[in-house]
C-alpha cells in the first residue's frame, strides 16, 4: 500500500508517494530533503528529530527522546516507517538539540529576581551638594564633605585615601560644590563605615552603570563578567588562557616555579595581564549610547580562584600549599584595593577574593557551590567541576565533604594538539559513522573548524571508542578500513578534518597522546567523586541530582560523557550541566551581601577529603584509566551501545 | 579436642592452560605442558588440590648475549654459542619450558631459523620474547608465528601500547600471548580485557604482571600477584589465567648479584649469593602464585625445581 507523505519547514514543501514501513529518512531523501544522519542513521545521535503532525508512524526506537516529544509526535526520521498518509514537520536544527534527552546546555544568566542595587549594593552612588565656603565659613573642604555625607545620606566617618584628597579640593570647585561620591559602604557591620572610591564634579546620572567585575581565575583558564551594578546586568564576558600556563600546566609547577628566585613576581605579572587584556577586551565588548567603559571606571570586583591561584595573584608565598601538612597562607583574604595587588580597575576599586576551604579546594568551589546551589539543596546533590583541578563536592544544606585531584587542562582543550577554548571556530561535537567512520561536526559559530574544544574532545573521544576507531585502552586500531586512521609522530591517530577544511589548512586530528590526556583527566575526576561517595559512604545512585560545572563551553552531551567514563552511568535525567559555576558564584557575591556571606558559610562549612591520605585514590584512578571503565558492571548503558 | 581447620570456598578458578602442542595436536613438541586450574590460594593443599604444580623455564637467546654476567657466561659455556646448544643443555639441567628472547640484530629470516632450531634441538615447549622494541617485535614475532603454526608457542610480550599485531598472528596461528603490564592488578586486567576483546580465546593468555627483584620492590610484585589471584578466586573473569614472572632477569640486574669485587667481604662468596638471590626471588614469587618461573642460572633451575617439589608435596 502506498502512502503520500507531506513534509514542511523551513524553506521545505515537498509531497511523496512512498510504500508502506519506508523510513521517514528515505521518504524524505525522495522528497530531495535532506535530513542530516551525523551517526549513520543508527538512532544514535537523536539528530534526524521531525515531528509528526498528522498520520500513523511507527517507531522502532526513541530512545533519544522524553516521552512528552514523543507525545507531541517526534520521532527520528532513521528509526520511524510511516504506515498511513502523513505531515512531517522538519524543525530546524537547533531546536532538536534543545530537545535530545542526552544534550544540556548552560542556562543564560539571569540577574537574580530579588536584586535591588539601592537596598544591598555595597558600593553606591551619591550626590552631594556642599555649602561653599565663605569668609563666615572657612570649614576645611574634607570637613565640609564629611558633614554633607552625614546630613545628606547619614553616613558617620568616610574614609578617604590620601590619593583621593590630593584631588579632592578641585572636583568640588569644578563642580561648583555639586559633587558624586562612589562609595563602599558597610552597612552590615555593627559599626558600619564607609570608604570613598571616587569623587567626581557635577550630579551623576542616577540610571548610568556603575561597572563591578566578577573573575574567575582558573588554572588554565580565566574567565570574567562585566556587570553593571545597578542593574545586576551581564554587560560582557571574556575567557582566555591563563598567561601563567607558559610555566607550568598544574598548581604544583606552578608553585615551584613561583617559590625559585623572582618566580613569585613573575607569576603575578602573569596573570595580572591576562586578566588586565580581559577587561580591556570586555569594556570593548560593552556598547553605550555615549562613551566607552574603560577599565579605570571598574569600581568593584570579586575573584574566585583555587588557593593557589588566589596565593599567586596576590603575591603571597604559596611553597606551603604543596609540603605536608599543606596549608594555606591565607583562606579567607581580606579586602584589598585594586592599586595594591596590580588590577588595572580603578585604583580605589575594592577588590574582593573569595575564601576557600583548604590547600587544594578554593574559591572557585565555594563559589561554585553557592551558584549550583548546592549548600541549598534537600536532597544529596553531587557538584562535579570538570577543571584542571577536578573539584567535587558532595552533599546537601546539612552536610558538604569535598576532595580535590589533579586532572590536568585537557577538558578546557589545552595539552591536546588540536584543542582550543570553547570559542569562535571550536568544534564542539562530532558523531561518527559506524560504517564509513567519517565524522559529522558541529563549529561554534559555524565556519570552519579552528580545533576541538572540550565537549567536542569528549564526543570525539566517546565516538571513536563506540564505532571500533579505538579500543577500550584508547588505542588507536590502525587496522580500521579508513584513511583517516593513520600513523602519526605518537602513535596511531584519527583526522577529524582534512586540511581542505579546517581554518588553517592543516590537518585537525586526534592524537594518542591527546587520548592519554584525555583518559587522565577523565579517570581522574571520576576517581575523585567515586573515592569521595565511598568515603562517606553514600553510593552514587542515591545520589539524586549531578550538577557539572566546567569552563569547557555552554554545552555537554551527557550521554557522551558517561560513555568515556568521565560521569557515572545514571539516568540522564539527574543529571544537569551549569557552566563556569565559579564565576558565576563570583558575580553573585559582586551583587548581594547576603550571597557574599553565603560563600563564607559555605567555606567554614565544607569538610575537605584529602585523597592522598591512602591508596584508595590511586586504585580508582588506575581502573578509570580505560574506556570507559575497568569494571565494565558499572557502565551497563556503555555495554549496551557496544553491542549494538 | 579434633580442631577443625575452617576452609574457603571459592567461586572462581584459575584457567588451565596448555602450552606447546605435541604430534597429536598438530605439533612436534616430545611433550606439553598445561599450568593453572588452581581453585584455592597456592599451597593450601587442605582446601583443594593443586591440579598442575609451577614450572620453571629457562631463558636463552638467539645469540649470546654481550651484558650477562660473567658468572651466568660461566655456567653455560659453549652452549651460549647457539641458541640450538643452548636449549639442549637447558632440557639437560631441568628446564620445563624454554624462553628464546630475540634481539633487535636479528632480521626476520634470522629469528624464524633460530627459533625453528630450538624446536628441533629440544622438545619442550616453547615462548619467543621479541626483542622489546614495539616495531621490531612485531616483525619478528610475525614472521615467527607463521613459519611455526599450530605450535602453540607463547608470543611475547604484549603490553597495552603494543598487542594488537602479536594477538592478531597468534589467533591466526595457534599461539598463545604473554600479556605484561607493569606492577598492577587493574593495568593487568584491562590488557586483559584488550586482548579478549580482539577474539583472542581465553585459554591462549598467560598474565605477567612484573615483579621486581629481592630487595629490589618483590613486596610490591608479590603483592600485586597476591590481589590478582584473589580476584581470579573472586570470580573475576578477566584475572583467571595462569601468571608468568621472570625472577632470573630481575634478580640478575641487581648489584649483589653482578658485582663481585669491591664489596664487602660479609656479602659472601659471589657465585653463591648470585644463584640464592635468584633462588629466593623465584621462591617468593612461586609462594604468591607465579605458575610459571622463568630463570637464567642453571644451579637456580634445580634448586627451585627441588623446593616446588617439596612444596606440592607438603
Amino acid at each position: 500500500m502506498d502512502h503520500s507523505v507531506t513534509f514542511t519547514g523551513e524553506n521545505i514543501n515537498a509531497t511523496v508517494t512512498v510504500p508502506t514501513n519506508t523510513l521517514l529518512a528515505d521518504a524524505a531523501l525522495q522528497a530531495g530533503i535532506d535530513i542530516g544522519q551525523p551517526c549513520g542513521g543508527q538512532g544514535r545521535c537523536g539528530r534526524c528529530a521531525v515531528q509528526v503532525t498528522e498520520g500513523e508512524v511507527r517507531r522502532r526506537s526513541t530512545l533519544r527522546l522524553s516521552p512528552s516529544d514523543v507525545e507531541a509526535g517526534y520521532a527520528l526520521a532513521c528509526q520511524t516507517v510511516v504506515e498511513s498518509d502523513a505531515h512531517i514537520y522538519v524543525p530546524p536544527q537547533e531546536k532538536i538539540e534543545r530537545r535530545l534527552t542526552t544534550d544540556r546546555v548552560v542556562a543564560e544568566v539571569t540577574v537574580p529576581a530579588d536584586y535591588d542595587y539601592d537596598s544591598v549594593q555595597t558600593v553606591k552612588r551619591l550626590s552631594l551638594q556642599l555649602a561653599p565656603p565663605s569668609m563666615d565659613d572657612q570649614t576645611d573642604d574634607w570637613a565640609r564633605l564629611q558633614t554633607a555625607f552625614r546630613l545628606q545620606h547619614g553616613m558617620e566617618r568616610v574614609r578617604c585615601s590620601v590619593g583621593l584628597l590630593r584631588k579632592m579640593s578641585d572636583v568640588l570647585r569644578a563642580g561648583d560644590w555639586q559633587t558624586t561620591a562612589i562609595v563602599e559602604t558597610n552597612r552590615l557591620s555593627d559599626n558600619p563605615t564607609s570608604r570613598l572610591i571616587d569623587l567626581l564634579p557635577g550630579r551623576g546620572d542616577d540610571y548610568a552603570p556603575i561597572w563591578g567585575v566578577a573573575i574567575d581565575i582558573g588554572t588554565t583558564t580565566v574567565s570574567l563578567w562585566l556587570v553593571d551594578l545597578v542593574t545586576g546586568k551581564v554587560r560582557a564576558q571574556a575567557a582566555e588562557y591563563n598567561g601563567q600556563i607558559a610555566r607550568g600546566e598544574d598548581v604544583i609547577s606552578r608553585i615551584i616555579y613561583a617559590s625559585k628566585n623572582g618566580g613569585g613576581d613573575e607569576m603575578r605579572q602573569r596573570v595580572l595581564d591576562t586578566i588586565n587584556n580581559l577587561l580591556e577586551t570586555a569594556c570593548k565588548r560593552v556598547k553605550l549610547d555615549e562613551g566607552r567603559v574603560t577599565p579605570d571606571q571598574i569600581v568593584k570586583a570579586t575573584i574566585a580562584g583555587n588557593s593557589t591561584m588566589t596565593h599567586l595573584l596576590l603575591g603571597i608565598p604559596a611553597a606551603s600549599i604543596r609540603l605536608s601538612p599543606f596549608v594555606t597562607a591565607v583562606n579567607h583574604p581580606p579586602l584589598v584595593t585594586g592599586r595594591e595587588i596590580g588590577l588595572n580597575v580603578h585604583p580605589e576599586a575594592v577588590v574582593d577574593c573569595l575564601p576557600g576551604v583548604a590547600s587544594y579546594v578554593g574559591a572557585d568551589i565555594t563559589a561554585g557551590a553557592l551558584s549550583s546551589g548546592l549548600d541549598d539543596a534537600e536532597d544529596v546533590t553531587l557538584f562535579i567541576d570538570i577543571g584542571t583541578n577536578g573539584e567535587t563536592v558532595l552533599g546537601n544544606r546539612d552536610w558538604m565533604v569535598t576532595c580535590a585531584c589533579s586532572a590536568g587542562p585537557a577538558f578546557e582543550g589545552a595539552g591536546v594538539m588540536n584543542g582550543m577554548r570553547a570559542t569562535q571556530g571550536a568544534i564542539e561535537e562530532i558523531w561518527i559513522n559506524t560504517d564509513t567512520l567519517e565524522p559529522t561536526w558541529r563549529v561554534i559559530g559555524g565556519g570552519k573548524p579552528k580545533g576541538i574544544c572540550g565537549s567536542g574532545l569528549i564526543s570525539l573521544l566517546s565516538e571513536a571508542f563506540i564505532t571500533g576507531v579505538v579500543d577500550k585502552g584508547g588505542n588507536v586500531k590502525l587496522e580500521a578500513p579508513s584513511p583517516r586512521v593513520r600513523k602519526g609522530a605518537h602513535g596511531g591517530e584519527y583526522v577529524v578534518a582534512w586540511g581542505q577544511e579546517t581554518e588553517s589548512g592543516e590537518d585537525i586530528v586526534l592524537t594518542r597522546v591527546d587520548i592519554d590526556n584525555l583518559l587522565r583527566a577523565k579517570a581522574a575526576i571520576y576517581a575523585g567523586f567515586t573515592v569521595l561517595a565511598d568515603q562517606v559512604g553514600v553510593p552514587l545512585e542515591g545520589v539524586s541530582k549531578l550538577l557539572v560545572g566546567g569552563s569547557f563551553g555552554k554545552y555537554i552531551n551527557v550521554e557522551k560523557a558517561v560513555q568515556i567514563g568521565l560521569l557515572p552511568d545514571l539516568e540522564w535525567s539527574r543529571f544537569e550541566f551549569l557552566g563556569n559555576t565559579s564565576v558565576k558564584g563570583a558575580y553573585l557575591a559582586l551583587l548581594e551581601p547576603r550571597a557574599r556571606e553565603r560563600i563564607t558559610a559555605i567555606a567554614k562549612r565544607m569538610t575537605y577529603i584529602e585523597l592522598s591520605a591512602d591508596n584508595s585514590f590511586y586504585e580508582a584512578f588506575t581502573s578509570a584509566l580505560f574506556l570507559p571503565h575497568t569494571d565494565l558492571h558499572k557502565f551497563p548503558s556503555v555495554v549496551e551501545a557496544l553491542r549494538k | 579436642m579434633p580442631i577443625e581447620i575452617p576452609k574457603d570456598k571459592w567461586p572462581g578458578s584459575v584457567r588451565a592452560i596448555t602450552i606447546g602442542a605435541t604430534s597429536a595436536d598438530g605439533g612436534t613438541r616430545a611433550k606439553s605442558i598445561t599450568v593453572g586450574g588452581q581453585t584455592a590460594l597456592p599451597y593450601m593443599h587442605f582446601e583443594a588440590p593443586m591440579p598442575n604444580k609451577p614450572v620453571v623455564a629457562v631463558e636463552i637467546k638467539s645469540r649470546k648475549p654481550e651484558d650477562w654476567s660473567t658468572l651466568l657466561m660461566n655456567a653455560w659455556g659453549d652452549a651460549m654459542t647457539s641458541p640450538a646448544a643452548w636449549a639442549k643443555k637447558a632440557e639437560e639441567v631441568g628446564a620445563d619450558l624454554i624462553v628464546l628472547a630475540l634481539t633487535l640484530a636479528d632480521s626476520p629470516s634470522e629469528a624464524v631459523a633460530a627459533v625453528k632450531s630450538v624446536l628441533a634441538a629440544s622438545g619442550l615447549p616453547l615462548i619467543v620474547w621479541g626483542p622489546g622494541q614495539a616495531e621490531k617485535d612485531n616483525e619478528l614475532l610475525v614472521a615467527v608465528s607463521e613459519a611455526t603454526k599450530g605450535e602453540r608457542i607463547v608470543l611475547g610480550i604484549c603490553e597495552d601500547k603494543n598487542y594488537r599485531t602479536i594477538v592478531a598472528t597468534a589467533m591466526a596461528n595457534g599461539h598463545l600471548v604473554q600479556a605484561r603490564t607493569p606492577m598492577d592488578v587493574n593495568l593487568s586486567k584491562q590488557l586483559n580485557i584488550l586482548i579478549s576483546d580482539m577474539g583472542m580465546p581465553k585459554e591462549r593468555i598467560l598474565m605477567d604482571p612484573t615483579t621486581g627483584a629481592l630487595g629490589y620492590g618483590i613486596e610490591y610484585g608479590y603483592s600485586v600477584m597476591e590481589r590478582l589471584r584473589l580476584a581470579s578466586l573472586q570470580g573475576d573473569a578477566m584475572t583467571q589465567f595462569p601468571m608468568l614472572v621472570t625472577p632470573g632477569l630481575e634478580a640478575w640486574k641487581t648489584k649483589e648479584a653482578k658485582v663481585g669485587e669491591g664489596v664487602p667481604e660479609a656479602w659472601g662468596d659471589w657465585n653463591a649469593r648470585s644463584i640464592n638471590w635468584e633462588i629466593l626471588t623465584a621462591m617468593a614469587l612461586v609462594e604468591s602464585g607465579a605458575d610459571i618461573v622463568v630463570l637464567r642460572h642453571p644451579e637456580s633451575v634445580k634448586r627451585v625445581k627441588d623446593a616446588i617439589g617439596e612444596l606440592v608435596m607438603a
